[in-house]
């Protein structure tokens, strides 16, 4: 009962967009963005990156700093179909993935797409769900599809997930389990506005909110050719094995350190980064701005240091070239 | 001392950043005792090449390495040494055993031992001792056994300790020599150093230590003489100068020189009164090395008497009366009796030959009886060939390196000689006649009697007797060679002036029933030419042409040499009757011996060594620079000008930013660990002023031609070579000096 799309998690048929092209479709959307969201471009630029990387974003912070507007704008900046998902504690997974429903008139189970099924996807506060529906949400990153009864639904493309959840109310949040927080290519912190940052931000608060005059700057086929671009941008050995050693470290100096699968995020981040600056190669530049975002909530430290510490030392000490 | 075993299972070979394998230090460490080893028994050896014995000791050396390496493998060190002391007990005792006799001074074993052993270490050579064959062979054993046991052991420091022992004792007794000895040390020092690198597995940077040390060592003993030099030289007898013919015959008691060109001194020495002109013997000596003389045996208290000639003599009474200090008692051969203040103490030694124990003074007086032997000819014809055992053990005796020419020849003179006495004769003429009388002689490297014989065609009297004697021993003539003065100047009735130039070397051959008697190779008439030169023309700077040849005249009216006269027809005593010649000018200034050339050794021998130790300190040096980092610091420095061969694209694109990036430290900082170049150049740029080197534009080109290269799968030619051009560019704009533009 599939919708019998390709089975590939990308739609190859697009042609790659040029490379220069994707720089360029890249500060569309930041500027964009950076009419709704004051200051934090490098929070937009690594949401942008991860879009490019096929990546899922994690935002945590505190409540109120703009964590849902910053993914609505993302949302809105591309030309494609938006989902939002609010998770409460009695969300249930079924409320994610869609549902199987008789159909009177076909006599027959029909799939019910849950608001998974978007390009890009809000997912508001997922540590106030139980784990269950959290499950839910996390397969469909990871897999792309959803399975219900037995059937697998391919999600769009592209997809990504953008979740955020408060930093603040630990007693009535489900914490994520580390190996789902591992999904996520990155975790971003928004942090307060300064002071003039906030300014600028009352300024605009008064009349319409500027999102609701959001135009989009590029469609969603755009965005997947640029995918396809990023993903052909080189990765020398030189790269590869500074990405391997910074990995290493952590995994010698913290309890958990950086599984494989963050080591190819962090490639795949350094990637994007590349793109964004219309370079076709990366360098070791790219892995060391993306490392602080993409590594440490892989990470589980033991004593009073703390995973990011552990990244900023190991981006300190560890040779950019192999000796 | 048992912890040894396995101690090389423990030893880390590490592979890594230039270390080696503690296999090649345990090498070096075994080759360093290896040369110590040879440094010490090249010295032994030398001394068996003088009185035989080289082959054995060789064996015995090699012999000794063999049994160490079986050993070292199944007996305890404990047992070892005390195998090791066995045998140099056993050693020795075949010494005193084969020695015993002979040195009278002593009485119980372990006394002669012990005084044997402290007169060598207080600088006795090895080669005065009478058995020193045997005594070298009862020496080698022990150390070389021992430390190279213990080197097999891994015990290197342990097993330099008797080599090192054995070298330095050598060098007490005053036969090692300087270059030898300093050899000697580096190899110990260098066995201690590789052999605990080689136990703690160090790398070549700690090899560069060894060096260190070995330079640090050179320089020491170069400035500071910390290692003990050659035989020390004793003050000259008679207050004499090197470099006259009397110095170098006089050199030191019991030695005399060969030396090259010389001088003569025309200072008075002594004035005796004789009833008859006669040569006064001043030394005896019995072993010859190849390059000079040696007086075997050691000096017994004068007791007032001394053995007689075996056959008939007639005796002579001499008075002699120093005229500047005397190291020496000249007197007629043979002396019996001595009386006088200043020889109260004298000794003698076991030729016979009386020798004070402090210098006379100028006015001290001695009578001296002799017995001067003269039999006629025909007595001597018939005296026949059966020599004393102790004669012929002693006064036969040839260096081991005597060619087989050398006796070809001597053979050859003496083809027609029937008895031992014509023997002498045939080559006492043979020397006279054919060769020219010279002070002026350079002096040969190898031996020096067989250099005369075969290769020179003139010397002085030290060359002609020393030639005689060794000419007789290859035929087996006993003979000996001693040293003194000619009868002198006489200036009144049997009353002579004996001069500094006087000095005098010849030849006596012993003849049974008889003792011994004297021979007079160096021809006559042309020493007296030279003499009286010296005589009357003093001056110093007149010396050139004639002043060279002043020794002894050998043609002198108190000629010792009765035989010659006797079968000779040549122009024996009478022909100079140099008395008038040498009247005019009896006392020229005293301190005029011209030195020629001293020169002959120094280009020789000293350069030699100066190139070993050079070598060692220049390798020390460098070993000192490597270590500090000079070495690779000019490199940096000179590779940021200079970009040099070019090689792979991409590599000469990474080069030329490791040159820009070394102008960048040494101006700015260097880049940190962890910080990409990019993020170094900007770091750079934000904390520098804005028209500085960080902010180039070109600087972003090598850059990204850096990237290119590196990270973004390579860069072609075209873009390689600008790359290095514009780090050119920066590089010499920023030279100091030169390069501005």
């Amino acid at each position: 009962m599939s919708d019998a799309d390709p089975p590939t998690l990308t739609d190859v048929t697009e042609t790659p967009l040029p490379l220069s092209a994707v720089a360029d479709l890249a500060e569309r959307i930041e500027t964009n963005v950076a009419d709704v969201i004051v200051g934090n471009e490098a929070v937009v630029g690594h949401i942008v990156t991860a879009l490019l990387a096929r990546g899922h974003v994690l935002l945590e912070d505190v409540p109120g700093v703009g964590k849902t507007m910053l993914a609505r704008s993302i949302a809105r900046s591309v030309d494609c179909r938006f989902r939002r998902i609010q998770f409460t504690p009695d969300l249930l997974p079924t409320d994610v993935t869609g549902v199987n429903v008789f159909n009177e008139k076909s006599r027959e189970f029909e799939f019910q797409p849950g608001p998974v099924f978007g390009n890009i996807v809000l997912g508001d506060e997922i540590n106030r769900a139980p784990p269950k529906t959290q499950s839910a949400l996390l397969e469909a990153m990871e897999e792309r599809q959803v399975t219900a009864d037995g059937d697998s639904h391919n999600l769009p493309d592209p997809f990504t997930v953008i979740a955020t959840q408060n930093a603040v109310e630990p007693t009535r949040t489900y914490e994520l389990p580390l190996a789902e927080f591992d999904r996520f290519m990155k975790k971003l912190e928004l942090g307060y506005p300064d002071p003039d940052a906030e300014a600028v931000l009352l300024g605009r608060a008064v009349g319409t909110h500027p999102i609701e005059s959001l135009e989009s700057v590029t469609d969603r086929e755009t965005l997947v050719r640029a995918r396809e671009t990023v993903a052909t941008i080189r990765v020398e050995k030189p790269v590869r094995s500074y990405i391997t050693r910074l990995a290493g470290y952590t995994r010698e100096h913290a309890e958990i350190g950086v599984s494989p699968r963050g080591s190819i995020a962090l490639l795949r981040a350094a990637q994007a980064r590349a793109g964004l600056d219309g370079r076709e190669y990366v360098i070791p530049d790219d892995v060391q701005t993306e490392a602080p975002v993409v590594l440490p909530h892989r990470i589980r430290t033991t004593g009073r240091e703390d995973a990011k510490t552990v990244v900023s030392d190991a981006l300190e000490r560890i040779a950019v070239e192999p000796s | 001392m048992s912890t040894d075993t396995g101690r090389s299972a423990k030893t880390i070979e590490l592979g890594v950043d230039g270390s080696v394998g503690s296999r090649t230090f345990r090498t070096l460490a075994l080759g360093s005792i290896v040369v110590l080893t040879a440094s010490y028994v090249s010295v032994l050896r030398e001394v068996t090449r003088v009185v035989g014995g080289t082959e054995l000791l060789l064996a015995l050396v090699g012999a000794m390495f063999v049994l160490a390496t079986i050993v070292a493998r199944v007996v305890r060190p404990r047992t070892a040494t005390a195998l090791a002391i066995v045998a140099a007990v056993a050693g020795f005792a075949y010494y005193l055993e084969a020695a015993g006799t002979d040195i009278g001074v002593v009485s119980s074993v372990a006394d002669e031992m012990v005084a044997d052993t402290l007169t060598l270490a207080t600088g006795l050579p090895l080669l005065q001792m009478i058995e020193a064959g045997v005594w070298t062979l009862a020496f080698a054993p022990a150390p070389v056994f021992l430390s190279w046991y213990l080197a097999l052991r891994g015990r290197y420091a342990l097993a330099v300790v008797p080599g090192t022992l054995a070298l330095y004792f050598l060098v007490l007794t005053g036969d090692a020599e300087t270059i030898v000895t300093l050899l000697g040390t580096l190899a110990a020092i260098g066995a201690v150093g590789f052999g605990e690198l080689a136990r703690r597995g160090g790398s070549v940077g700690q090899a560069d230590l060894v060096a260190i040390c070995f330079a640090i060592i050179v320089a020491l003993s170069l400035s500071v003489t910390f290692v003990p030099g050659g035989p020390a030289t004793p003050a000259t007898a008679g207050g004499t100068d090197d470099g006259t013919l009397e110095g170098a015959i006089d050199a030191a008691p019991e030695r005399s020189g060969i030396a090259g060109s010389v001088d003569l001194s025309p200072e008075t020495r002594f004035i005796g009164t004789s009833e008859q002109p006669t040569y006064w013997r001043t030394g005896v000596y019995d072993r010859y090395t190849g390059s000079e003389w040696l007086r075997s045996g050691q000096e017994s208290e004068f007791d007032g008497r001394l053995t007689p000639p075996p056959g008939e003599y007639e005796t002579v009474e001499q008075t002699v009366r120093a005229e500047s200090p005397l190291g020496t008692i000249p007197a007629a051969a043979q002396p019996l009796s001595l009386e006088g203040d200043p020889i109260e103490d004298a000794t003698v030694s076991s030729h016979g030959q009386p020798h004070p124990e402090s210098t006379i003074h100028d006015g001290g007086e001695y009578t001296v009886q002799s017995a001067v032997v003269d039999p006629p000819s025909d007595e001597l014809e018939t005296a026949g060939t059966d020599y004393p055992e102790e004669i012929e053990a002693h006064y036969l005796q040839q260096p081991e390196s005597t060619s087989s020419a050398f006796e070809r020849r001597t053979a050859e003179i003496t083809a027609d000689a029937e008895t031992p006495y014509e023997t002498a004769i045939t080559v006492e003429q043979y020397l006279r006649e054919s060769y020219e009388y010279s002070l002026e002689v350079d002096q040969p490297d190898g031996d020096v009697a067989e250099a005369f014989l075969l290769e020179m065609d003139e010397g002085y009297c030290v060359y002609f007797g020393t030639t005689m004697v060794q000419m007789l021993r290859s035929e087996d003539v006993p003979a000996r060679y001693v040293t003194g003065y000619t009868s002198g100047e006489e200036i009144d009735d049997d009353t002579y002036v004996v001069r500094g130039l006087d000095a005098h070397a010849w030849v006596e051959v012993y003849f049974p029933g008889h003792g011994w008697v004297p021979f007079e190779p160096t021809p006559p008439g042309d020493r007296d030419d030279v003499h009286q030169d010296a005589i009357e023309e003093p001056d110093p700077d007149a010396f050139e042409p004639d002043d060279e040849p002043d020794e002894p005249t050998e043609d002198e009216p108190g000629a010792p040499e009765h035989v010659q006269n006797d079968s000779a027809d040549d122009a024996g005593d009478d022909d100079v009757p140099e008395s008038e010649e040498t009247e005019p000018e009896p006392e020229p200034p005293a301190d005029t011996d011209f030195d020629t050339e001293p020169d002959d050794e120094f280009p020789i021998s000293i350069p030699r060594e100066t190139v070993a130790l050079g070598a060692l300190f220049g390798l020390g040096l460098a070993a000192a620079i490597r270590r500090s980092g000079a070495t690779g610091r000019a490199r940096r420095r000179v590779g940021i000008y200079w970009h040099g061969r070019r090689s792979e694209p991409d590599q000469d694109v990474e080069r030329a930013y490791r040159r820009l990036e070394s102008l960048l430290a040494r101006q700015y900082r260097p880049r940190r660990r962890g910080e990409s170049p990019r993020r170094y150049l900007t770091a750079l740029a934000d904390s520098a002023p804005e028209d500085s080197l960080p902010h180039d534009p070109r600087l972003e080109s090598v850059l990204e031609g850096y990237e290119r290269a590196v990270y973004g799968g390579g860069v072609d030619r075209e873009t390689a070579e600008k790359v290095i051009e514009r780090v050119d560019e920066l590089t010499r704009e920023r030279l100091p000096v030169v390069g501005r533009r």
